[in-house]
């Protein structure tokens, strides 16, 4: 199968008018995110986050008055019955979600006392509560601590499984769990109103180291890049690398505080993979005009020989591009919460950066081009030469074709 | 068909064998590639480690020491005061000059450095004997954690120094299910307990014979260190420890290194009066025999009882004089050497954990697959090829990662998504090149080589440049920048193996073995 068979789409032509209208979409970003502000996670901003699922409906008014600073939204699907909360950033270091974790657990479980919460405790628990009693007669060897250990996780493995308990058929039908157990844990246990899936808290002091290193990562590694292209093509391919990288970056920025997505370090490693992406693809098209330019034997214009170049990649670039969207796109509808967004932003960053490698990039080289070759006084040839030149310093090894000139002399 | 192709397609056999025993999960090791705390659940903790204690504690022992000197070197004992975190102020008993003092302590405050003030004598730890102070406690605090995360039986925990100033400890104990009680096993002060030993120790946990009289439900059975007649660590051996607990940790007053007879390092101790008396009718009731110090129900050292002991006494031993150290650190605090602060903590539940398990690796294998079938479609023959080249692809990243023991994060894997993505570029720039080729009327023969040889520069261009800013992020970068460059760097090598190496020898397999002229390919 061929999609695009010669094609000979004018993307020059079309530039400006793409690179206005994501201009306009990043300024609208912009717009949100100076009037209503990032939703910045808690890996920068430090602060608590605790994910909760309860056993009947969320009692949020509950939580709202035993946590009145606290942020309250439910997660996930309705019948998941689960909430996230988030707390705002204390002035001390410590460990917040623990402590508001704890409180809470003591707040909806008033009857609890000294019994295990089988929807609360781990399986360590589990497995010191049963082997104090010892209702399997193990003993008291390593055999024994084995033994309780294997029930304590295999209770806690069916926990996971179903979220949480909600009956006690539930935990007494879990494999390997005797008659006797199933009797100590029904004196001795209970089934608490929620179970936490989730918990983290950052500190200050964290949360701005974080944010720190995050920023470097992504600014060294994007100059790293931006050198790299500058060295082995162009100082001008380079800069317009860089220019494309920005561009998609606020991009991705932009619809991340329109949908009012948080900005984590997970954010961060999105925003990383849309920068290969789209670095990779801007080299493919490089390397191309590189070749074209070598190849050329009649006086071309250099805007020929990009839009040339921009449409011979043209199945490359939708087939690669479409390869990419295929998987995240599953990611999207099947991947579950925790991915969910994350891919999304990664969606987004990957269409952006295939159009932003055939908008922006070109603009920015023939602005670069026409300013340049003014100043020399020859348009066409200024552009020939510039080119020409880049090639003919013997970087490319693997393209050993003679330049023009030379083959004509 | 020539030699040459076959060494080709061994080496590749011999790739995709090796790499695919690393990722087969066993019997022993049921995780090969250990899953990041974000999809399997677990417990990631951050800890300051509060030196300050340790210098406070430090100065105290000096404020007191001061005191019991001035008294040994014959002159009165002066009123001390600590004054900060790192230095206290001795002032003269009535009647006596700063001059005898300073005769008597300077050299036993050799941490110290003194200094004349209006007042008296001032001193402050050095500098030196300050990092020493904090280096110490850091190490000890990490190997007071490690124990105890090991009686938790937590498989492959992670305990690192981190920070700027090496004063913080990360632990990462994946699987963990139950962050309170983790807390409370990390913070809570340990047991110090002195208690008796009965029969002989002995290198297996059940070989250890009791004498007559006591029996299995009496004692119970601890580890401790096994040394040689260097008095070097040479293993583990297990000692039968009575049950009854008679003097704790609570009782002591204070302990520090002294030296010995012969100038070898011991440990000096004393005992509250309560604690004194306990400590007598310990020792005068087992003369000869040994006496365990258990700490964090390890066994740290086990001295026979010389004399009956009242309130202080020596333990001596084959230390090393930063063992003994150690061990009078441990002794005065009971337990950690400082107080430990939490700067972060994330625990991600085993129902979450499983959860996104679950639903990733669905979603990753249905997306793979949809962008397997659309290659398929496009290229039809040569698709098949390219679906070989990324399953080896995969089959590498995840074998290397298994091998290198690499963690598997959220992140990770989308670096692996961007590794795919790449990787079906690298086919599908040299598939265009091929159709171009033929297009511009080439013998397929002639379009396969060049479409190999024109896609070579770009697709090195374009794994170099995703490659370098990897290796930047692998090394600015934290946690989950660090876990995306990890997958990206190792998906990239293998990525230019596979569609270099393994689609080129696919393609010489079935269109160039022979030197017969290629009818048509299915590209």
């Amino acid at each position: 199968m061929e999609i695009f068979v010669n094609p000979k789409y004018d993307f020059l032509k079309w530039r400006f008018h793409a690179i206005a209208l994501t201009t306009l979409f990043i300024l609208a970003g912009l717009a949100i995110f100076l009037t209503r502000g990032l939703n910045v996670g808690i890996d920068f901003a430090g602060g608590a986050n605790v994910i909760l699922r309860f056993q009947k409906a969320v009692p949020i008014e509950q939580l709202r008055s035993q946590l009145p600073n606290a942020t309250i939204q439910s997660y996930g699907k309705s019948e998941d019955r689960s909430v996230l909360i988030r707390l705002p950033l204390q002035q001390q270091e410590g460990d917040y979600a623990g402590q508001a974790v704890t409180r809470l657990h003591n707040v909806f479980n008033p009857a609890g006392g000294s019994k295990v919460d089988l929807n609360f405790q781990g399986s360590g628990s589990l497995s010191e509560l049963l082997k104090s009693q010892d209702p399997d007669l193990k003993g008291r060897g390593i055999a024994a601590e084995q033994h309780y250990a294997r029930v304590g996780q295999a209770i806690i493995a069916k926990r996971s499984e179903l979220g949480l308990f909600t009956d006690y058929g539930q935990v007494t039908s879990v494999p390997g769990l005797s008659t006797a157990s199933a009797r100590v844990l029904s004196g001795r246990s209970y089934l608490g109103q929620f179970n936490v899936l989730n918990q983290e808290s950052v500190g200050p002091q964290v949360g701005r180291e974080l944010q720190q290193k995050a920023i470097w990562a992504i600014v060294l590694s994007t100059l790293a890049m931006g050198l790299y292209i500058a060295i082995r093509f162009d100082l001008k391919f380079g800069v317009a690398g860089i220019i494309c990288l920005v561009h998609d970056v606020l991009f991705a920025f932009a619809f991340l505080a329109m949908v009012r997505g948080e900005f984590s370090l997970i954010t961060v490693a999105a925003f990383l993979m849309i920068i290969g992406y789209s670095i990779n693809d801007t080299v493919v098209i490089y390397d191309r005009v590189r070749e074209n330019v070598k190849k050329s034997r009649v006086r071309e214009d250099f805007d020929t020989i990009l839009n040339r170049s921009l449409n011979q990649t043209l199945s490359r670039t939708i087939l690669t591009g479409g390869s990419v969207l295929l998987i995240l796109l599953s990611l999207i509808l099947f991947g579950g919460e925790v991915i969910h967004d994350f891919a999304l932003l990664l969606f987004v960053g990957v269409i952006i950066g295939t159009i932003s490698t055939l908008t922006v990039v070109p603009a920015v080289v023939l602005f670069w081009n026409k300013r340049l070759s003014r100043r020399q006084g020859t348009y066409g040839g200024g552009n020939r030469a510039e080119i020409s030149r880049a090639a003919t310093r013997g970087e490319a090894p693997a393209l050993s074709v003679k330049t023009p000139r030379r083959a004509k002399g | 068909m020539n030699r040459n192709l076959w060494w080709k397609i061994v080496l590749i056999l011999a790739v995709l064998v090796i790499f695919t025993a690393a990722i087969i999960p066993t019997k022993n090791n049921p995780e090969k590639i250990p899953l990041g705390l974000d999809l399997k659940g677990g417990t990631h903790l951050v800890m300051q480690v509060n030196t300050d204690d340790a210098l406070r504690a430090e100065v105290d022992q000096a404020v007191e020491a001061a005191k019991s000197r001035s008294v040994a070197g014959g002159i009165p004992a002066p009123v001390v005061r600590r004054l900060s975190n790192n230095s206290f102020l001795v002032t003269p008993a009535a009647n006596r000059n700063v001059a005898e003092y300073e005769r008597v302590l300077n050299d036993w405050f050799g941490g110290f450095s003194g200094k004349r003030t209006g007042q008296g004598i001032e001193y402050t730890l050095k500098t030196a004997t300050m990092n020493e102070i904090e280096e110490n406690t850091v190490l000890l605090s990490m190997e007071t954690i490690n124990n105890r995360v090991d009686a938790l039986g937590v498989t492959e925990p992670i305990i690192a120094r981190a920070g700027s100033g090496g004063d913080r400890i990360v632990i990462q104990l994946p699987g963990v299910d139950d962050p309170v009680r983790v807390k409370e096993i990390i913070r809570t002060t340990a047991q110090l307990q002195f208690r008796i030993v009965e029969g002989t120790p002995s290198a297996d946990p059940q070989g250890v014979t009791l004498p007559s009289g006591v029996t299995a439900a009496d004692v119970d059975i601890l580890p401790g260190d096994k040394h040689d007649e260097l008095g070097r660590v040479n293993g583990t051996q297990y000692y039968a420890i009575r049950k009854s607990v008679p003097v704790t940790g609570r009782d002591l007053k204070s302990a520090n290194t002294q030296k010995g007879e012969i100038g070898e390092p011991t440990i000096g101790f004393s005992f509250t009066p309560d604690g004194a008396r306990k400590f007598k009718a310990l020792t005068g009731s087992n003369l000869k025999r040994q006496l365990a110090i258990v700490l964090d129900n390890r066994v740290q050292s086990a001295p026979v009882i010389q004399s009956e002991i009242e309130d202080r006494g020596v333990i001596t031993g084959n230390f090393e004089p930063q063992e003994a150290a150690d061990l009078a650190m441990i002794l005065r605090s009971g337990s950690l050497p400082a107080s430990l602060t939490t700067l972060e903590e994330r625990t991600v539940g085993p129902s979450l954990g499983r959860d996104s398990i679950r639903k990733g690796v669905t979603a990753a294998v249905i997306g793979f697959i949809l962008m397997l079938l659309a290659v398929v479609v496009y290229y039809r023959g040569a698709g098949v090829n390219a679906i070989v080249a990324l399953l080896l692809n995969l089959v590498i990243l995840l074998g290397m990662m298994a091998y290198f023991r690499a963690t598997l994060t959220l992140p990770g894997i989308a670096g692996i998504i961007l590794t795919l993505g790449m990787a079906i570029d690298s086919n599908v720039l040299v598939f265009e090149r091929i159709r171009e080729e033929l297009r511009a009327g080439k013998t397929i023969r002639g379009a396969i080589e060049s479409g190999f040889t024109l896609a070579f520069g770009t697709i090195i261009d374009t794994h170099l440049t995703t490659m370098i800013a990897a290796l930047f992020l692998f090394q600015f970068g934290t946690g989950p920048i660090k876990g995306f460059a990890v997958t990206l760097l190792i998906g990239l090598a293998a990525s230019v193996f596979t569609a270099f190496f393994v689609s080129r020898v696919i393609f010489e397999l079935i269109y160039l073995r022979t030197n017969r002229p290629v009818a048509s390919i299915s590209i």
